[in-house]
């Protein structure tokens, strides 16, 4: 874990989802500008944001909540980041008017409720957010807390040449996050070297749970069966 | 008195706290939950099921003061039942929004939900109400935000990551698997092994990397 000198804030880093650029560029600029964080736009696929070793953040629109139109797709994606990460957050923000669209008034649905009760059941934290601006200071108080439960980012985030291979390779490993491969890439140089430690020992270096570790070298040893390719 | 200690609450039920009695929830409440009022529930405003409760913060309490911050931190203190927290967010008390959202989640750890009267916050409870019933009666499957582990073919991941070396498409990365059986073996083979396979500049990039 970086340390950061002494009368200094700590310098965070906050991984960004590429889809972000377009539709969350305030977000991505606020936190760069306003909070100092540095924020590294990568592709995650996975979530909108990652902003600690363990805590994912989707950034989701109220109006998504408010009819099944969208249900699918917000179900799989928490589904799949409650496999990946120790945490996830949702971020729920209100929708922009549109111009020429005088303050829409927010029609609360049964449905809404019914989707906010699942989360809560599930574990999964909610924050509200009015704005873009908002959202921004959000995720840095979530990048703060993190950082003082000893859980924040604390590898470079940008990788080059031949250590992208390595990047590429490590998340190909269907259980681990990107903040995961990131932190595999500095630890362990080679897949070799992966392949040859413990679980203990990959789970501390990895900063993963014991179970995590356990998994990806169960899948490193998993004896390949051609008939089972679809 | 802080009570901030578990109740009973009967299958389907809803406890309230007595001085809910005749209020607008209580009434939205009637006949689509069974609601029962007791006396002395302290800090706790609804009891749900016997480990959810609600304490609710009107938006006259925001604009009072800080008395409800003292309330929900002795509640958090006191009590290891989960405590969701309903606040009134209104045109008036909406400026007090976001420090409360900081204490709540961030800092309590609780969860918080904001509606804008008393009317959403009765349908938000029977919302609330339903899930815990599934939860108790173990209907874990109806909520589509838990992680259902599937049992996944390891296969087509597998012939992924061994595309992942450099040098290595889908035809080498099949013959590859199937020579040596596994990526850790496949890792841990030497020049002359993988040569037998592959060619020897990709022998070579395969070792390297």
């Amino acid at each position: 874990l970086s340390r950061h000198p002494p009368g200094k804030g700590p310098s965070l880093s906050i991984l960004a989802d590429s889809r972000e650029i377009s539709c969350g560029a305030e977000v991505i600029s606020s936190l760069r500008a306003v909070h100092g964080l540095r924020v590294q736009v990568c592709s995650l696929g996975s979530s909108d944001y990652i902003v600690s070793t363990r805590l994912a953040v989707e950034r989701t629109f109220q109006s998504e909540l408010q009819g099944p139109g969208n249900r699918n797709r917000l179900s799989q994606r928490l589904q799949r980041l409650q496999g990946l990460f120790q945490r996830v957050c949702v971020i729920l923000e209100t929708d922009r008017a549109r111009p020429g669209e005088t303050s829409r008034l927010f029609q609360r649905t049964q449905y809404y409720d019914g989707v906010l009760s699942a989360l809560v059941q599930a574990g999964i934290r909610i924050l509200f957010s009015s704005c873009q601006e908002e959202t921004a200071v959000l995720l840095k108080d979530l990048a703060l807390l993190e950082h003082r439960k000893g859980a924040a980012i604390g590898v470079p985030t940008e990788l080059e040449g031949p250590r992208q291979d390595l990047l590429g390779f490590y998340l190909s490993i269907p259980t681990l996050s990107y903040v995961g491969a990131l932190q595999l890439c500095h630890c362990f140089g080679c897949p070799r070297d992966l392949a040859n430690s413990s679980p203990s020992a990959v789970a501390a270096a990895a900063r993963l749970s014991r179970d995590g570790a356990e998994e990806i070298q169960r899948y490193l040893r998993h004896s390949f069966d051609p008939q089972l390719l679809p | 008195p802080v009570t901030a200690g578990s109740v009973v609450v009967p299958y389907g039920h809803v406890i309230g706290n007595e001085k809910w009695r005749g209020s607008e929830v209580a009434q939205k409440l009637q006949g689509k939950v069974r609601l029962i009022f007791e006396d002395g529930l302290g800090l706790v405003d609804f009891h749900l099921s016997n480990r959810t409760c609600i304490l609710y913060i009107s938006e006259a309490d925001l604009v009072a003061g800080d008395e409800f911050k003292r309330r929900l931190v002795r509640f958090r203190n006191a009590s290891n039942l989960r405590g969701l927290v309903i606040v009134e967010k209104t045109q008036i008390s909406d400026q007090y929004f976001s420090a409360v959202q900081k204490l709540v989640v961030l800092e309590l750890g609780m969860v918080l939900l904001p509606v804008a009267n008393q009317g959403e916050a009765a349908q938000l409870i029977v919302q609330l109400v339903s899930v815990c019933v599934r939860e108790q009666s173990r209907d874990q499957g109806s909520n589509p935000f838990l992680h259902k582990q599937r049992p996944r073919l390891a296969e087509p991941a597998l012939l992924q990551t061994a595309q992942h070396i450099p040098g290595v498409g889908k035809t080498k990365a099949l013959l590859l698997l199937q020579h040596f059986g596994s990526i850790h073996r496949l890792c841990n083979a030497s020049i002359s092994e993988l040569e037998k396979v592959v060619g020897q500049t990709a022998a070579r990039q395969i070792h390297t990397f």
